[in-house]
């Protein structure tokens, strides 16, 4: 009896122990200050030496959390519990939180640097006028490919990948929308489309492309393409461009056919405790140089104008991340299909999964 | 003669599966481990030895900060969770009824094998109903809750397998209900408590799915931490900073291990007869 009392009690001193020594590392932060700003970005989205810098500007300490998919942010945010000032959702999920009322508005009279962002980033169908949300980041869907493994292939169609030299050696993505909007591209169909027919006929045409695809996978995806574990991957342009820096043989198109353009935006979520705080942050972070700083960082595209011409001509000027126009008019932004027919294009991508051998 | 190396032989296969598996099992912690020490910053090829992503972690606070809230997590919500099975065991090992306590005991089971996810989620949303601020209560509360049935089953057997007459014989002798808590009962199932924190100790360190949901107002634990990180490719100060905590938990089973042989020796050695005879076969 005495040895447990004498055990559980040196444990409970111990984990108090410990508890000081958290609340001392975190006051010397700042972390229990009063004038604090949560922001909720996605795992290692924005150079860490930007936070410092606001912190140092405006005096107000961040605290800086990070989810790893839309789905688990909109889960935190909705249940409430927690406080966010800033969230940097994907446009989807924005057009979801803006049909939930999850969203405050924004105050455009305190985001002048606004004006920076170019006009073909603004007024997207996920939130005309810009309402809610600033953009953040923005890039493509496409193929990257290993330009040894596939011996002079040409990936600038979406069709190159049923090309039976390819067999067992494609990753995909593990995205519903990503897939089969890449198989309606291929038939030329929008990625967004609603019609029965042509869902159908995608499927048809994704089971033929079964024999070449490796593997769906998830974030490992970055890993297994720079390491050659396969020769093509679908993937988004971010995620390219972190793979490109691991291994610099690879190669990433956008296919004429046209694809998916995203966008990560910057909203305020409801009950947000420091919105004055949060403008100031959303402000600061579409000054050029913050966003030049932050895109040499990060490595997606920027919408920021002024801030693009403070790059490197070889970031601004690689057609791959920064595509002209008459790819760029072929690109589609994915609409909120609404839960029906999403679980629709869910469960069409589970069968192609089911069925792939 | 024969029939020796027979015996021999099984045991030799035996020892060569044995082997196999402790390979399977702790070779990926001793390659992760192995390249943390590497200078290249991948886990590809081995280029040199260097010691920088140790220093990365310790300098980095807010990291720090983690690790710390996760060992105070663990080790407050395992002591907490092992009084209260403590208590658990003791009432279920008391309902006269077999079948009430049969109905007890599946009920504890199902909250080990009900997925942690199913569990996360509804304490999300209780807590939310509830108003309870996510963060350090609302983590260390659910801890407590998926450790108290591991607990109850770790402390349940040595409780059965006490021998019924030892309480009674200590009654007669005039203890008082208090004494036989203390002097008899508690000290048999010594083990068994000890057993039942190691194991909620290591279930709260590497909960993810539970606390993922909980989490919040820049309150995090390491698992969740990890796994935003590995979005982006886990970095090599993340192989570090697991090797260290292997370290710590083989520390921990080490100190396990010492406290049930050295200290609990006498109190074995009594329970043990008794338990072997009080065991219905």
């Amino acid at each position: 009896m005495k040895q447990l009392v004498n055990t559980f009690l040196a444990i409970l001193i111990v984990a108090f122990g410990l508890m000081f020594l958290a609340s001392r590392l975190n006051s010397a932060q700042g972390y229990s200050g009063g004038n604090t700003l949560t922001i909720y970005n996605w795992g290692d989205y924005i150079d860490p030496d930007l936070l410092k810098q606001f912190q140092e500007e405006t005096g107000i300490t961040v605290i800086y959390q990070t989810f790893d998919s839309n789905e688990a942010m909109l889960t935190k945010v909705e249940q409430g519990g927690t406080v966010f000032d800033v969230v940097v959702p994907s446009d989807y999920a924005i057009a979801k939180m803006r049909e939930e009322k999850l969203l405050l508005p924004l105050d455009h009279s305190k985001l002048p640097n606004l004006a920076n962002i170019g006009s073909k980033f603004m007024n997207l169908s996920f939130d005309p006028g810009n309402k809610y949300s600033v953009p953040y980041f923005w890039g493509t869907v496409g193929i990257i490919f290993n330009p040894e493994m596939t011996k002079g292939m040409d990936f600038s169609s979406w069709n190159s990948l049923w090309d039976k030299r390819l067999n067992n050696n494609i990753f995909l993505v593990d995205g519903a929308r990503e897939v089969m909007g890449m198989a309606l591209n291929s038939l030329h169909y929008s990625v967004n489309d609603r019609n029965e027919e042509h869902l159908q006929e995608a499927l048809a045409k994704l089971n033929k492309l079964s024999p070449n695809v490796k593997a769906i996978v998830g974030d490992e995806i970055k890993m297994l393409l720079a390491n050659e574990e396969a020769a093509v991957g679908i993937v988004w342009s971010g995620d390219a461009s972190e793979i490109m820096d691991e291994n610099d043989k690879l190669d990433y198109v956008v296919p004429e056919e046209g694809s998916n353009i995203w966008f990560d935006n910057m909203v305020i979520p409801r009950g947000a405790a420091n919105i004055e705080g949060a403008h100031q942050f959303i402000n600061f972070m579409l000054r050029p140089d913050v966003a030049a700083q932050n895109t040499e960082y990060v490595g997606y595209s920027t919408p920021n104008v002024p801030g693009l011409k403070l790059l490197p001509e070889d970031i601004s000027g690689d057609e791959r991340f920064y595509p002209p126009a008459e790819i760029t008019g072929r690109l589609e932004v994915y609409d909120n299909l609404g839960k029906r027919m999403l679980a629709h294009y869910n469960e069409l991508f589970l069968m192609f999964k089911m069925n792939k051998k | 003669m024969k029939n020796r190396r027979r015996v021999k032989n099984k045991n030799g296969i035996a020892n060569i599966y044995l082997v196999l598996v402790f390979l399977v099992l702790y070779a990926p912690i001793f390659y992760l481990m192995y390249y943390s020490f590497n200078s290249g910053g991948t886990m590809h090829k081995f280029e040199g030895f260097t010691l920088d992503y140790y220093r990365e972690v310790v300098a980095d606070t807010r990291l720090m900060i983690i690790v710390i809230n996760t060992l105070v997590i663990a080790l407050l919500s395992s002591t907490i969770a092992t009084i209260i099975a403590v208590i658990g065991a003791l009432a279920i090992h008391h309902v006269r009824s077999r079948r009430a306590k049969n109905t007890l005991l599946s009920l504890n089971n199902v909250l080990i094998v009900s997925p942690d996810v199913i569990i996360g989620a509804s304490f999300l949303i209780l807590f939310t109903i509830v108003g309870i601020k996510l963060g350090f209560t609302s983590v260390l509360l659910s801890h407590v809750a998926f450790s108290i049935p591991i607990a109850v089953i770790m402390i349940l057997p040595h409780l059965q397998e006490m021998s019924p007459t030892l309480t009674d014989a200590a009654r007669d002798l005039g203890a008082t209900r208090r004494d036989v808590l203390t002097k008899v009962i508690l000290p048999i199932i010594k083990p068994g408590i000890f057993s039942g924190f190691f194991m909620a100790l290591t279930y709260s360190l590497d909960d993810f799915a539970v606390t993922f949901f909980v989490t919040g107002n820049g309150y995090s634990t390491l698992s969740v931490e990890i796994y935003s990180r590995a979005r982006q490719g886990v970095s090599l100060s993340i192989n570090a900073l697991s090797t260290l905590i292997f370290l710590f938990t083989i520390l921990l089973v080490i100190g396990y291990y010492y406290l049930n042989q050295r200290k609990s020796r006498p109190a074995v050695q009594i329970a043990e007869p008794v338990a072997e005879a009080g065991v219905p076969r």
